[in-house]
C-alpha cells in the first residue's frame, strides 16, 4: 500500500516537472529503487513531489499546469456545484404553481402543468449531466487531454441548448439560465485561452527539443 | 547572480559531500544519506547547481543488472573552485548534526 502511494506521488512529481525537467524526473525515478531498498520510499517520493512543486513556477509548462489547476478548482468545480444546486432547486420547486400563467384568475392550464411535470425528470437529468460534464472537464483539463476536452465542451454546449429549448417551450422561468449562459461564456473564453497557451508551450518545447 | 550569494547551509553540506572526492560520481540517494538532506531539498539544490554549472550530471550504468540507469553527480572545475571559495578557511567542516 505504502509502495503504491509512493509510486503515485513520484509519478505526480514527474508530471509536475514537465518536459523541461524530464531528465530530473527520470533521475528521481531511478533513485526510487534505492529508497525502496532503504525502506523509505514514501519519504523519498514525498520529497520529490515537494521538489517538483518548488520548481513548478520556474518553467512555462509548470505555470501552465498551475493555471490548469486554478481554472479547474476556481471555475469549473464551482460551476459543477452550481449545476447540481440548480438541479436540486428545480426538483424542489417542481411541486409549486406552474409558470407561464398570466394570472390566477385565468385558472390553471392543466395541459401546461402536465407538460411541465412530464419534463421534470429529463430537465433534472440534463442539469445533472451538465454538473457531471463540468467535473469531467475539470479532470481532463488537469490531465491535459485536449481531444476529450473538446468533446466535453461540445456536450456542455448541446446540453445547455437542450435545456434552454425545453425550458422556453414549457414556459419555465429562464432567469437562472441567463446567468448560466454568462458564466459559460466566461468558462469558454478561459478554456480557449488556456488551450492557446498550451499550444504556445508545446511549440516552444518542440523547438527546444529540435535545437538540442 | 546566484553564485554571488552566500551559499545556504544545505548547499554547503552538499558541497562538502561532493568535494570529498571530486572525481567520483555520486548517486542522489547516496548524497541524501551522507548529507542528511531530504529529496525535497537535495534535488532543487542539484538542479540549481547544475544550471549554474557547479555540478555535472551523467547517466551511469546500474551496478546490478535489471536495474535502471542512475543519474550521478560530481563537481565541475567551477564547482570545485566555488567549494574552495565558499570555505576560505579550509576544508568544509559542516556536518548534518550541526543543522538538525
Amino acid at each position: 500500500m505504502t509502495l503504491a502511494v509512493s509510486r503515485a506521488l513520484l509519478s505526480m512529481a514527474s508530471r509536475s516537472l514537465g518536459s523541461d525537467r524530464r531528465t530530473w524526473a527520470m533521475a528521481m525515478e531511478a533513485e526510487f529503487e534505492a529508497a525502496v531498498e532503504d525502506r523509505r520510499p514514501f519519504l523519498f517520493a514525498l520529497g520529490c513531489l515537494f521538489a517538483a512543486w518548488r520548481e513548478i513556477g520556474k518553467h512555462s509548462e509548470g505555470r501552465l499546469i498551475l493555471a490548469n489547476y486554478a481554472l479547474a478548482r476556481g471555475l469549473l468545480i464551482p460551476m459543477a456545484v452550481l449545476q447540481f444546486q440548480q438541479a436540486i432547486g428545480f426538483l424542489s420547486s417542481a411541486g409549486g404553481r406552474p409558470f407561464g400563467i398570466p394570472s390566477a384568475a385565468d385558472g390553471p392550464n392543466f395541459y401546461l402543468i402536465w407538460s411541465q411535470n412530464s419534463a421534470i425528470p429529463i430537465l433534472v437529468i440534463t442539469w445533472l449531466l451538465l454538473g457531471i460534464a463540468h467535473l469531467c472537464l475539470a479532470w481532463m483539463l488537469v490531465e491535459g487531454d485536449w481531444s476529450r476536452i473538446a468533446k466535453c465542451g461540445m456536450l456542455i454546449g448541446a446540453a445547455m441548448i437542450t435545456l434552454s429549448l425545453f425550458m422556453g417551450v414549457l414556459m419555465l422561468d429562464l432567469s437562472s439560465l441567463r446567468a448560466q449562459v454568462a458564466e459559460l461564456a466566461i468558462e469558454f473564453v478561459a478554456v480557449v485561452s488556456i488551450s492557446r497557451w498550451h499550444i504556445r508551450v508545446l511549440v516552444g518545447a518542440s523547438r527546444d527539443l529540435l535545437a538540442r | 547572480m546566484g553564485r554571488n550569494r552566500r551559499p545556504s547551509k544545505q548547499m554547503l553540506l552538499l558541497l562538502e559531500a561532493l568535494s570529498a572526492h571530486t572525481q567520483q560520481w555520486r548517486h542522489g540517494y547516496d548524497l541524501m544519506k551522507e548529507t542528511g538532506l531530504l529529496s525535497g531539498t537535495l534535488y532543487p539544490l542539484l538542479i540549481r547547481m547544475t544550471d549554474q554549472g557547479l555540478v555535472e550530471a551523467e547517466w551511469r550504468e546500474p551496478e546490478h543488472p535489471g536495474r535502471p540507469a542512475r543519474h550521478a553527480y560530481r563537481l565541475t572545475n567551477a564547482g570545485v573552485a566555488f567549494a574552495r571559495m565558499a570555505t576560505p578557511a579550509g576544508p568544509l567542516t559542516f556536518t548534518k548534526v550541526a543543522f538538525t
